[in-house]
């Protein structure tokens, strides 16, 4: 499923769905019809069907399964975030160098002279479309490596940053927005256009106060 | 072009080194707050508080759920699944994605650009009430639509209803 590290793993999705009134077998069930995490679930409640056990016997037995279930828990945490820097790194460092170089080239300044009118709405410098476009088009962590190229105030980040988190990675989303039933393109220009439209309201919001 | 590897390298190894000592161990606080009752609690929570706001349905609050903690990868397949389980019907499933597409994953996609600098306020309280907001209001225009379509529509011979009526 594209190129997004969507793998913090199903024990948690489990227990969101079980708390939305699901049974664990249909949780089961919603986890395995994702290939990739049918195996983490399968691995995820095994342990912690052993650790409900091994609370009963009394308390010492108690804050034993309470520290095993800890140290999985911290493992899993490890595992999930070393993948997620593991994605990160793979979009950021490429586009992060194609930023620089576009801008020796003057690309950059070519692409900002043409985006300014449309930037300056939001208060960010024109050189700012190329972490949007390569957002659009790519994902969050390409669109973070281009942002190091550029040189931004801790508001512009957040400006930049609300127009990339609501539109990104618009073809693979969009294929699955589609599969899941709704017009992929349709949504691609309403995340471009709503991500614009949120970044330019909080830039005069954050002016205001 | 010496200038530009250095500027490259250091820059690289900046940008990982801040993101590998923000994202790891916000995993990992996670991972240990996940599965706890006050987890559960705020799960449930956040099931009403689509559920009223948005209009959901409260076999659609789930696929939200999913989709606003995990992702459109995970959320898509639930959705699809519970379109055909619940029969949830185009408007549920519309709401949804509007929501969705907007928010999702909101701990991973947030927290690479809390690691930049930007501020967690405007990123997901702002950025969710904005969502929410849109929701509402191409929920709105599509019930408006769905209204005058019907209107118009040719009554039925058969059954005495207009097309599309239910």
């Amino acid at each position: 499923m594209g190129p997004r590290a969507d793998s913090p793993a199903s024990p948690v999705l489990e227990a969101a769905v079980l708390a939305s009134g699901e049974t664990s077998a249909e949780a089961a069930a919603l986890a395995s019809a994702d290939p990739s995490a049918g195996a983490a679930a399968a691995e995820g409640t095994a342990p912690e069907a052993a650790a409900a056990e091994g609370t009963r016997p009394g308390p010492a037995a108690a804050s034993a399964g309470r520290w095993a279930e800890a140290r999985r828990d911290v493992v899993r945490g490890l595992k999930t975030g070393l993948a997620t820097f593991w994605q990160l790194a793979r979009f950021m460092v490429p586009a992060y160098f194609l930023a620089l170089v576009l801008e020796r080239v003057g690309a950059i300044e070519a692409l900002a002279g043409a985006a300014s009118p449309v930037m300056s709405l939001l208060g960010l410098p024109g050189e700012a479309a190329l972490p949007l476009v390569i957002g659009y088009i790519l994902n969050i962590y390409a669109a973070v490596g281009a942002m190091q190229a550029l040189s931004l105030s801790a508001s512009q980040v957040t400006v930049l940053a609300i127009a990339i988190l609501i539109g990104h990675n618009l073809l693979v989303e969009g294929a699955v927005l589609q599969r899941a039933g709704s017009n992929g393109f349709a949504f691609g220009v309403l995340r471009a256009v709503a991500g614009l439209a949120a970044a330019a309201l909080a830039n005069l919001l954050m002016g205001a106060f | 072009m010496g200038d530009l590897l250095r500027e490259f390298l250091s820059g690289s190894v900046d940008l990982l080194l801040t993101v590998f000592v923000i994202v790891v161990p916000i995993m990992v606080v996670l991972e240990l707050f996940e599965g706890t009752r006050p987890y559960r609690r705020a799960v449930r929570w956040f099931s009403r508080l689509v559920g009223r706001w948005l209009g959901l349905r409260e076999e659609a609050a789930a696929p939200t759920l999913v989709g606003f903690l995990f992702g459109l990868a995970y959320a898509g397949g639930v959705i699809v699944r519970d379109t055909e389980r619940h029969d949830l019907g185009r408007r549920q499933v519309f709401l949804m994605s509007v929501f969705l597409s907007m928010v999702h994953a909101i701990f991973e996609d947030s927290l690479i650009f809390i690691a930049l600098g930007a501020s967690i306020f405007w990123i997901v309280v702002y950025r969710t009430l904005f969502a929410a907001l849109v929701t509402l209001t191409l929920g709105a225009v599509a019930t408006a639509l769905v209204r005058r379509h019907r209107e118009r529509a040719p009554i039925s011979p058969r059954s005495g209803r207009r097309r599309g009526e239910r």
